[in-house]
This record gives structure tokens, C-alpha cells and sequence, in this order.
């Protein structure tokens, strides 16, 4: 019988159709009118990667295998000493593994539905064919990432996705707001890159010197079934360089999924469009940081320090998140703060050493948040405004949308039964099993419990405040309509996986994507009264939400309240975009600015003194040449003579002096 | 005996520069004849590679090769001697590159076109010669040959501070050459092997004792640094840049940049490890003051021509850094990056001078917002920008990720100086791209216009070439390392 | 050899001719005493050629000195050739042959 696996040496064809898609659509340009813009092309391309995606997610739940397929991409050849003695070869290849077709289910669904939500929701814009292009090398690239064979191709594509990220949050470009958030994205991770390059290396280094029984010709640098334990074996598991490796990796996770300090590009990274914010900056890229840092603790392995730095990172990054999230008056911020919030549980399962629940939360959460902002983006396309405090009302004109908008927010409150609930509650009572094991986990469960109040709060705040009441709040926004069907049936789909979506896992062939989640067999009463009291917080977050906003109320803090100057700490964001504006434009410039002056006035001052030095030098020696044939013959002859003295008088006495 | 292939491009170059000094105003025409057969030729030269490994004594042989008497005297022989290896074939095909790019993208030259096509032919004579050269004395006629025609590019078609940047370039490139051939010589002569033909240096060189290899050694790296440049003789650059015309500076950047680099590798490396290895914290030290340096002068830059300059500066002092680190994989680096970054300045450089050409002025503070007038223009900068910056599947990353992996190799967590110098290139390039191309229209005239169909040409062919040898480095490398680099740590 | 022309007597005679030559070389400003001048000097080293080829051993080395001599004075004719013609070129242009005051090539 010819299994499923005949496929998985095809899984370079997903990134490719989209390769294709962004090469026809972006020479096409403008002459792709007559598709949308190219978008049927990018919609065409997107099917079928993601019926390919899919059925290789299929056959992993069938056929749980490691398919690795590569070629090299960089080789140097043996030398025989140095680092590298046998030389080295860098490979671009597919692996296809339980992780990797997870992720290829998540990101070809939620990327063919948000292309096909944007033929309907981008359809008046200037720039389509750009729009398609990006979008598709995007994807094309995410795909890349998702099937990467070894670390190095992971940061390839990964500097592709951020690349294509920034382009997509400029996309309207001559917005200064959208360039400025554009490049500050494009910076911000910039930052984390580079740390991951240098993990990338240290793990390199470690694999050429110390690696895999055969050494480095036999296993590459590829991602191994199983190599970890034996790293961290050989390794002692706590060498200082391959702690510094893993929080280096950590540093880049940081940078792509906006954790705790890199995490100001995300809510600014909203200048693009809602359906970019639901892809990219929700549902795919900002979970690659996750999927990284799974990846490497599968693959790569992290030691004890590592695992408590990227516990801190992400439980520490769920609160503050959280807390920044309560006040924004911007529907698509929210759901940004949020996302910053939820991308942190999954950090927090990983470091705590469940890398298959985190991978479980970023799954459900893909499904949730795409629709939160899909739903978002049909409010936008209808008010016009992304401001909360002018909405109001619109559940009557906005059924469907104020309908999935719910789905997606119960969900990312972790109410029973909706997905979010199984996921989150999972990577809890993971955690508390674990807290035995360092007391510094304790604080952080803590902040994590507490964000399940703060979530709840936050997005029913959003909700009330835009589909409650009678009639929206500013009387000069337009009639709202209900969106079209092309954007509704892509939000309907995905309420639906908002839904059920947490359930997976108890499908007995889908668990063999992510061995090791979901509910455990061993359904103790203290797992039930954990979960009873994440529901239970969630709930209160809600509630509360409905006194201060349901029913189209608007809260409103006292003038003089003490809370005053919180409110404005988490409107200002803790300053930190401020922080690093000082840091990045005022310090660094000046700083550049000042070497601009050494090198204008000093380097060059020298040289241009050195020029007028001999310049006045030669100024005065060319008096000498007077032209005067005699004084010339007069100077060959004092020559003849100077030498003649030197030849017969002073040779020899320094001879004599200083010996032969 | 025979004619090879290389003394049959001499010949071409020669011939082709001749006619085109006299072609008149079919000048142009002449130029992109022998330009392409130049390119032919290269290519033939690409494909008909097979590079003869070193025989018993470990001298390196070379692909091509020919060798003549020039002038033989009892205590001294002097040839004509060339041949090619896996380091010098990626700059054979980068001149031959360079050539047709500028000759197309200044196709309308219309002040004095036969000589200014005449003069940048010259200039890729000279730079080929330089990189087919075996002899001491044909190295230097060679290297002379290039500095003499970039002089007049600059002081004639150059801009209103002309005078003073051809100048100020002369004397610093002078200067530093004068040192480049007593060290040079001194090498012969130390050596005593009473030949100026590398074959014959190789072995005795090598042989030096170690403190005279790095005295002679510091010698050539003055000499080639200041081609590089490394700061602190760097500021010649700047002002030449910004001062050429448009075509030279791309031949500048792409080309006359890379002689230093190159000679620094055969003359330097090859002949004198021992100096290298004992001089390289010294190089170490100029090459992070050249990275950091440039990139943060990138940074305090108004002028997109001076911004892509310094650029320079900061990419060539990773070219020395990977030097510097004296193992193949450096050496392999150093050249590819090279070869990136002759197509990707090239690129740049074209831009800033389409930028000026459309809107009068490359003040990146005052001229904003172009994408929507100049959308082709702006495409070419964002990928002459990103591919600068060593964004994957484009030309410059396999180059600087070699690069870096090379540097960890040898000096740790050194390699975090660079690192950062690639953060602030990220940020000059961003900050650019946002002032330049973002934001909305300022500033632009009425008369503004997107590139003309030969500007748009030459950017297209390097755009394909950056993304061609970014997803494939391996058509390079594979040629890169059949060279001595194998007989590297 | 005989005892009257000793290789001191010699040297004495050149060098003598030699200071001659370059006295004038130094004090004269007309072009023709110049010229004499510098072939008087000259002609201080053709008998030193001359002279001490006559010590040589081998017939084929003798001719070594002899040739050089016999070259330097064809060279000091053609100088003599050449320098009449500039003194007339000199005295047409400026009236006069002083070469204090011909300084036109300063740069």
C-alpha cells in the first residue's frame, strides 16, 4: 500500500506555489486588473498550498513520521585543521514531523481564509498587486519557516517573514504613521535577529565540534529526532555556552513575538491593514518566536537557566501585556495587547519544559485572534474608525459580526467549552504541576492566573463597547452594514475552529500532532478545581466588564481618582516606546552626529592640516629652484660632495665604530 | 606559445579601448560591443573553470595560465604571468559585470562620450589586469592603470568640488600604491628569489622569518588598506563618491574598492601568513573601527550618495574582518562578500544617482515620499537597501553570515561588534527608506520622472545577479574555494 | 711605465683639470666659457679612462677604458654640437648669452 508519506518529499511545493503567486502577481502588476488585482491568483495559489498543507498535516496525524528532505545550500570543503576539519555543509531542506504539520494546518487555513476575507475587505484600496505579492511571498516564506530543516534555514525565512512584515505594516505608505511603525518593527525585531544569529551560531559551533555520534559530516546541522537529550548529555546540559545559546534563541523569540522588552513594535505594527494584524501580527508570524523556541527545545535543547529565563520572559509578559491591554481606546490595540498576552502562556509552557502545550495554545489562539481581528476589521470597513468610544449599537445592524466577535471572545477568555478554554487552561495546570519544581515559578503562575481576570475584562470591554447600547456614540459615523459575504464566510469558518477547535486533541489521530496535550488521562479533582477557578476568574473579568460598559454604559474614572495616574502609565505603555525613542533617535543619533563631526573636522582637519603644513613647505623649497643654470650646477656639485664626504669619511668611521 | 583565453580578453579590452577612444560618437556602441564580448568572454572563462590543484612543492597553479619572458637580467626575472583561481574568477566576472552595467546605464552620456566610454573601459583594464596579474611589475602597471582613468571620470564629469575630490582621491591612492610596490619589492628582495613572478615568490616568501613577514606585511596593508578603506584613511571616499558622476562611482565602489581587498588576499595572505597571523589583532582593531565607524557615520548622513559611501566603509571593514580571521572560510566569505557588495553598491549607487537625475536633489530630509511618483525607482532602492542590509535570498547574507561564522570561530563573542554594526545598518537603511520613499510627497518637482528604459536595464540585470547568487551562492562558493584557501586553518 | 709619468702625476693632472673645469663650471656666465668648462672636466676623466687602462692585464680589458674614452669624446662632441645650437638659439632670442637671465622654464 502506498502510504502518506509519499508526500512529505513534496512539502517544498507549499512554499513554492506561493513563491509563484508572488512572482506572477508582483511583474504583473497593474495589469492584473481584471483579478482583483491579482488577489484571484494569490487566493488560487493559497488553495492549493493549503490542500497540500493539509493533507500533509493529514498524513503526520496517520503516519507520525520525521521526513527530512534537503539539499545543500552553502558547503566548504574539508581542510583538514582548524574548526571545522572535515568542512561543513549548510542545507536547505523539509522536515515534515508531527510539529511541522501542525503548523502548516494553522498557517495554510488561517492564510488561504484572511486572502479570500481580503478580496472583499482591501477591495477599494490603491495598490492591490502589491498587497497580494507581499502577502503571498509572506506566506510562501512562513511555510519556509514552518518546514525549515535546521536552524539556519529557520533564520532565513524567518528574516523573509519579518521583511514582508514590515512592507505590509507600511503598506500605506504615505501614511508617517505607518512608515514610522513600519521601520520600528522592522528595528525592534532587528534586535532580537541579531541574538538569534549569534544562537544560531553557538549552536553551530556546538554541533561542529561536539555533535551527534559521526561528527558533523553525518548529521549536519539538521534537526534531529531525538538529538536533544543527547546534546544536553554531551553538553552536561549546562554548559555556559549552551546556556548563552538558548537565551540567545530566547532573545530572538523576544523580538518576533513581541515579548517583555521587545514588545513595543506589536501594537504600533496595527497601522496596517486589520487583515495583515490577523495574519501576521495574530495568527502566524508572531507565533513563530513560540514555534522557535518549541522547536529548539525539541531539537536543540535548553538547559535549567534557559528554561527559567523563558518562564520569566513569557509569565512576566502575560501580565504587563494584560494590564496595558485594559485601557486602549483603539479596538485593533486591544487585540494587539492581547495577543502580546497570549503569545506569553505559550512562551511560559515552553520554558516550563511543555513545549507540545504551548504549541496547543498557539494553535487554538491562531483560530481565535484571527477572527478577533477579522471581526474587528468588518467593524472598521463599516464605521470607518477604529475608536472604541464612537462605536456602540452595532449587534443590531452587525448580526454576524458581533456574533463571531463573541465566539472569538469567549473563546479568548477561556470559557468552557470554546477553545481557548482547553489550551489555556492547559498550559495552567501544566505549569502548577511544575511548581515544585523552582520557587521562582510561583510569582509567575500567579501573574498568569491573574491575567486570566485582566483577559476576561479587556476583550468584553471591547465588546460592549462596540455591538452594546442602542446606537453608536458618535452621531456622524455612517450607517453600519453588515460585511459581505466573502469576508463573512472566511470569520464563520473560523468562529467554527474558535469553537471546537480545542478539542483536537482528543481526536485520537490529531493527538499524534501534539503528543503530550490536552486534558491528561489522570483527570484529578484538583485539575478539575483549577480549571473550575480559571473559568471562574474569566467569568469575574466578564462580569465585572458588564458593570462598568454593558448596555452601552460608559465608565468614567473621577477626575481626582488614584487610579488616575495608572490610567495614564498603561495609556503611555510604561513609557517605553518613549524610552527607546530617546534611546534610538536622540542617543544614537547625536551620538552618529557627533561622529560625523570627528570625522569631518578631525580625521579630515588633520589631513587637511598635514596638506597646508607641506604645502608651505613646498612653498618655501621651491625658492631654491631659481632657474639660474649655475646655482643647479652648483647644487650636483655640494652633492658630489656630501657623498664623496660620506663615502670616505664618515663610512669608514662608523665601520670602525660600530664593527662590519 | 598558445594564446589563452586571458591574453585573448587583454587583447579585447586594449582593442576595444582604443576604438572607442576613437569611435567618436559611435563611442557608446563600441563600448557595449566590446563589453559584451568582454562578458562572453567571461563567462566562456566561468564555465571552462577547472582549477589544476598545486603540485608536490605546494605551489598554487592556476587556471589559464600563461607565462612569458618580459625581461630577464641574472639577478632578476620579471614576466608577463597570469591565471586565474577560485579567488580571482569571481572578480574577473564582477568586472566584466561592472562593465556593461555602467556602460548601459550611462548610455546617454553626452559630454565628450568617447572619452568618458574610453576612460571606463580603461578602468576595467586595469582592474581585470590587476586581477589576472602573477608579476610584481604587471600587478602595479595595472593598478596604476585603474587610478589614472578614475582620476579624470572624476575631475572632468565629477560635480561642483570636483577638483578637490580627484585630487585628495590621487593622493591618497598614490601614496598608498608607492608603499604597495616598496613592500612589494622588498618582498622580492628579501626573499631572494630573484623573480618578480608570484610562482617563484610563493615558496621563499613563505619562508621569511616571522618578524620581517610582519614588517613587510604592514607595508602591503597601508597600501591596500587605503584602497579599502579603513579608517582612518578613509575620507578620500566620501568625497569622491559624492563628487564622481554616477558611472564612476559605481566603477569605484565595485571595482576599484575590491583591488584592495583582492591584493591584500594574494599578495598579503598568500605570501606572508605569518605576518598576517601575528598582525591580525592590529587588523582586528581597524577592521571593528572601519564596521562601526561606517555605519554609524551612515547614520548621521543627509546625502543618499555619502549614506551608501560610509555603507561602504562599514561592508569593507567586514571584508577585513573576514581577512583578518585567516581561515578558509574566512577568505571565502571575504571574497563573496566582496563580490556582493560590488553588485549591490553598484546598485546603489545607481539609484542615488537616478534619484538626483529625477528630482535635482539626494537630500533624503528634504525630498520625501517619492514610491508614488517613481515606483520602479523606488523598488530598486528598497532592494538595493535590503540586500545591503544582508536580508536572506539576497546576495549579501551567505557573504556576511560566512563572515561572522568565521569571526565566532576565532575571536567569540568579538563577533557581537559586528553584530551591531548590522543593527545600525538596519537602522540607517530603514531611517532612509522611511525619509526617502515613505511618508507623504515633498519636495518634488513637476519634471520628475521614473527611470529611463537603459537606466532601468542596467538595475535590472544587477537585481537579477543579487537574487540569482542570494538564493544560490553555491555557483560562487563552489569556485571560491578551488583556490589555496584549502590551505587554510 | 717610465719614472716621469707616475700614477700620482697623473692623478695630480687630472684632478687639477677637473677643479678647472668645475671653477669654470661655477663662475662663468657666458654659455661658450661654459661649455669649455664642462668639457675640460670631461676631459679629466677620458685620461683617467686612458690611463689606467694601460695597467689592465689582458689585452681585451684594456679596451674596456679605451672605448669608454673614445665614447665619452664622441659624446662630448655631439654635447658641443647640441649646446653651440642653443647658444645661437639663446643669443637670437634674448641678445645675449648670459645663462644667469635665461630663467624662462622656472616654474
Amino acid at each position: 500500500m502506498v502510504g502518506w508519506s509519499v508526500l512529505f518529499p513534496y512539502a517544498y511545493l507549499v512554499p513554492l506555489l506561493m513563491v509563484g503567486s508572488f512572482v506572477v502577481v508582483g511583474l504583473g502588476g497593474t495589469r492584473l486588473r481584471r483579478f482583483a488585482g491579482g488577489g484571484w491568483i494569490a487566493v488560487a495559489a493559497a488553495g492549493a498550498s493549503m490542500v497540500l498543507g493539509v493533507l500533509l498535516g493529514v498524513a503526520e496525524m496517520l503516519d507520525p513520521t520525521y521526513t527530512d528532505t534537503h539539499v545543500v545550500w552553502l558547503s566548504l570543503p574539508a581542510t583538514g585543521t582548524g574548526t571545522f576539519p572535515n568542512g561543513f555543509e549548510l542545507v536547505m531542506g523539509t522536515l515534515v514531523d508531527p510539529l511541522s504539520g501542525l503548523m502548516l494546518l494553522v498557517v495554510t487555513i488561517v492564510g488561504f481564509l484572511v486572502l479570500v476575507y481580503s478580496l472583499g475587505y482591501m477591495a477599494h484600496e490603491k495598490g492591490l498587486p502589491r498587497y497580494f505579492a507581499e502577502l503571498s511571498l509572506f506566506l510562501a516564506a512562513m511555510n519556509g519557516l514552518v518546514l525549515a530543516d535546521n536552524l539556519f534555514e529557520f533564520f532565513v525565512f524567518w528574516e523573509l517573514v519579518g521583511v514582508c512584515s514590515y512592507f505590509l505594516i507600511g503598506f500605506f505608505y504615505e501614511k508617517p504613521s505607518a512608515a514610522s511603525a513600519a521601520k520600528e518593527a522592522f528595528l525592534v525585531t532587528r534586535v532580537g535577529d541579531v541574538m538569534f544569529l549569534l544562537g544560531v551560531f553557538l549552536y553551530f559551533y556546538v554541533y561542529a565540534t561536539s555533535g551527534p555520534a559521526g561528527g558533523w559530516a553525518a548529521h549536519g546541522f539538521l534537526f534531529v529526532q531525538g538529538s536533544s537529550p543527547f546534546l544536553a548529555g554531551v553538553m552536561g546540559g549546562s554548559t555556559p555556552l549552551l546556556t548563552v545559546a538558548g537565551l540567545m534563541i530566547l532573545g530572538g523569540a523576544a523580538g518576533k513575538s513581541a515579548q517583555f522588552p521587545l514588545h513595543v513594535w506589536l501594537p504600533d505594527a496595527m497601522e496596517g491593514p486589520t487583515t495583515v494584524s490577523a495574519l501576521i501580527h495574530a495568527a502566524t508570524m508572531v507565533a513563530a518566536g513560540v514555534y522557535l523556541l518549541a522547536v529548539t527545545s525539541l531539537f536543540l535543547g535548553f538547559t535549567a537557566t534557559d528554561d527559567l529565563a523563558i518562564v520569566a520572559i513569557g509569565g512576566f509578559t502575560t501580565f504587563f501585556a494584560a494590564t496595558m491591554a485594559l485601557v486602549q481606546p483603539d479596538i485593533k490595540r486591544v487585540i494587539a495587547y492581547s495577543t502580546i498576552s497570549q503569545l506569553g502562556y505559550m512562551v511560559l509552557a515552553v520554558g516550563a519544559g511543555f513545549a507540545m502545550v504551548g504549541m496547543y495554545h498557539l494553535f487554538t489562539h491562531a483560530f481565535f485572534k484571527a477572527l478577533l481581528f477579522l471581526a474587528a476589521g468588518a467593524v472598521i470597513h463599516a464605521v470607518g474608525t477604529q475608536d472604541l468610544f464612537k462605536m456602540g449599537g452595532l449587534r443590531r445592524t452587525m448580526r454576524i459580526t458581533s456574533g463571531v466577535f463573541l465566539v472569538g471572545a469567549l473563546s479568548l477568555s477561556g470559557i468552557f467549552p470554546f477553545a481557548g478554554f482547553w489550551s489555556k487552561d492547559d498550559v495552567l495546570s501544566s505549569l502548577f504541576g511544575e511548581l515544585g519544581s523552582h520557587p521562582l515559578y510561583w510569582p509567575f503562575y500567579l501573574l498568569a492566573l491573574a491575567t486570566v481576570f485582566l483577559t476576561g475584562y479587556y476583550i468584553f470591554r471591547v465588546w460592549f463597547l462596540t455591538f452594546s447600547g442602542e446606537n453608536p456614540r458618535d452621531r456622524s459615523l455612517p450607517a453600519a452594514h453588515e460585511a459581505p459575504g466573502v469576508m463573512l464566510v472566511p470569520m464563520i469558518v473560523l468562529a467554527i475552529f474558535a469553537t471546537v477547535g480545542g478539542l483536537f486533541p482528543f481526536v485520537p489521530a490529531f493527538a499524534h500532532l501534539l503528543p503530550g496535550a490536552g486534558i491528561p488521562p489522570s483527570y484529578t479533582a484538583t485539575d478539575l478545581a483549577l480549571s473550575a477557578l480559571s473559568v471562574g476568574l474569566a467569568a469575574g473579568g466578564i462580569l465585572t466588564a458588564w458593570a462598568f460598559w454593558g448596555n452601552g454604559r460608559v465608565f468614567e474614572l473621577p477626575a481626582g481618582s488614584a487610579a488616575q495616574p495608572v490610567r495614564r502609565l498603561l495609556l503611555k505603555r510604561y513609557y517605553f516606546k518613549a524610552g527607546y525613542d530617546a534611546l534610538g533617535l536622540t542617543g544614537v543619533y547625536t551620538f552618529a552626529r557627533l561622529c560625523d563631526f570627528v570625522d569631518r573636522y578631525i580625521i579630515d582637519g588633520v589631513v587637511h592640516g598635514l596638506e597646508r603644513s607641506f604645502g608651505g613647505l613646498s612653498e618655501r623649497g621651491r625658492r631654491i629652484q631659481s632657474g639660474v643654470v649655475l646655482d643647479y650646477a652648483s647644487y650636483v656639485v655640494a652633492g658630489v660632495v656630501v657623498l664623496l664626504l660620506f663615502l670616505l669619511v664618515v663610512g669608514p668611521y662608523l665601520v670602525a665604530t660600530w664593527g662590519s | 606559445m598558445a594564446v589563452g583565453i586571458i591574453s585573448v580578453v587583454l587583447l579585447t579590452l586594449v582593442g576595444g579601448t582604443l576604438l572607442t577612444f576613437a569611435a567618436g560618437r559611435w563611442a557608446r556602441y563600441v563600448a557595449l560591443g566590446t563589453s559584451l564580448v568582454f562578458l562572453f568572454e567571461a563567462a566562456y572563462m566561468l564555465s571552462a573553470f577547472v582549477w589544476p590543484l598545486p603540485n608536490g612543492a605546494g605551489v598554487p597553479l592556476y587556471a589559464f595560465s600563461e607565462t612569458a619572458p618580459w625581461v630577464h637580467l641574472s639577478w632578476l626575472t620579471i614576466n608577463y604571468s597570469v591565471g586565474v583561481d577560485g579567488i580571482s574568477l569571481p572578480f574577473v566576472l564582477l568586472t566584466a559585470i561592472l562593465q556593461i552595467v555602467t556602460v548601459v546605464y550611462t548610455f546617454e552620456e553626452d559630454r565628450h562620450p568617447a572619452a568618458w566610454f574610453g576612460l571606463v573601459l580603461l578602468t576595467c583594464l586595469g582592474s581585470f589586469g590587476v586581477f589576472v596579474s602573477l608579476d610584481i611589475l604587471q600587478f602595479f602597471l595595472f593598478w596604476e592603470a585603474v587610478l589614472i582613468p578614475m582620476f579624470f571620470i572624476i575631475g572632468y564629469w565629477g560635480g561642483v568640488r570636483r577638483r578637490y575630490a580627484a585630487l585628495k582621491f590621487l593622493l591618497y591612492t598614490h601614496v598608498a600604491s608607492v608603499v604597495m610596490l616598496v613592500s612589494l619589492f622588498a618582498v622580492a628582495f628579501y626573499s631572494h628569489a630573484a623573480s618578480f613572478d608570484f610562482s617563484d615568490l610563493y615558496g621563499p616568501a613563505q619562508g621569511l622569518a616571522t618578524t620581517t613577514q610582519v614588517v613587510l606585511f604592514l607595508g602591503l596593508f597601508f597600501g591596500f588598506g587605503v584602497k579599502f578603506p579603513v579608517v582612518p584613511f578613509h575620507t578620500w571616499l566620501p568625497d569622491a563618491h559624492v563628487e564622481a558622476p554616477t558611472g564612476g562611482s559605481v566603477l569605484l565602489a565595485g571595482l576599484l574598492l575590491k583591488l584592495g581587498g583582492y591584493g591584500l588576499i594574494r599578495w598579503g595572505l598568500e605570501l606572508l601568513p605569518s605576518g598576517l597571523e601575528h598582525a591580525a589583532p592590529l587588523l582586528y582593531a581597524v577592521a571593528f573601527a572601519s564596521i562601526l565607524w561606517g555605519a554609524f557615520m551612515s547614520l548621521a548622513q543627509r546625502d543618499l550618495k555619502k549614506l551608501v559611501a560610509y555603507s561602504s566603509i562599514n561592508h569593507m571593514g567586514i571584508v577585513l574582518l573576514a581577512i583578518a580571521v585567516y581561515s578558509s572560510l574566512g577568505v571565502m566569505a571575504a571574497v563573496l562578500l566582496m563580490f556582493a557588495h560590488g553588485i549591490v553598491s553598484a546598485l546603489l549607487f545607481m539609484v542615488s544617482g537616478s534619484v538626483h537625475d529625477s528630482f535635482g536633489s539626494r537630500d533624503i530630509v528634504s525630498v520625501n515620499g517619492i514610491t508614488a511618483r517613481t515606483p520602479v525607482l523606488a523598488t530598486m532602492i528598497m532592494i538595493g537597501a535590503l540586500a545591503s542590509l544582508g536580508l536572506p535570498a539576497l546576495v549579501s547574507f551567505p557573504a556576511e553570515f560566512s563572515a561572522f561564522l568565521a569571526t565566532w570561530d576565532r575571536l567569540g563573542y568579538f563577533v557581537l561588534l559586528p553584530l551591531l554594526g548590522l543593527v545600525i545598518t538596519a537602522a540607517f537603511y530603514l531611517w532612509m527608506m522611511q525619509r526617502l520613499l515613505f511618508g507623504p510627497a515633498r519636495n518634488l518637482p513637476e519634471r520628475a520622472h521614473d527611470l529611463p528604459a537603459h537606466e532601468a536595464i542596467a538595475m535590472g540585470l544587477l537585481v537579477a545577479l543579487i537574487v540569482l547568487y542570494g538564493i544560490l551562492p553555491s555557483l560562487l562558493t563552489n569556485i571560491i574555494v578551488a583556490s589555496p584557501i584549502h590551505l587554510l586553518p | 711605465m717610465t719614472d716621469a709619468f707616475t700614477t700620482a702625476g697623473f692623478l695630480a693632472l687630472s684632478g687639477a683639470l677637473l677643479a678647472l673645469g668645475l671653477f669654470g663650471i661655477l663662475t662663468r656666465r657666458n654659455f661658450i666659457l661654459l661649455l669649455v668648462s664642462i668639457e675640460i672636466a670631461v676631459n679629466a676623466a677620458v685620461l683617467n679612462f686612458v690611463y689606467f687602462a694601460a695597467f689592465a692585464p689582458t689585452t681585451a680589458e684594456a679596451l674596456n677604458g679605451q672605448s669608454a674614452a673614445i665614447v665619452i669624446v664622441a659624446l662630448a662632441a655631439t654635447e658641443i654640437a647640441v649646446g653651440l645650437a642653443i647658444v645661437l638659439g639663446l643669443n637670437r632670442l634674448r641678445g645675449s648669452i648670459d645663462v644667469t637671465g635665461a630663467t624662462d622654464l622656472r616654474l
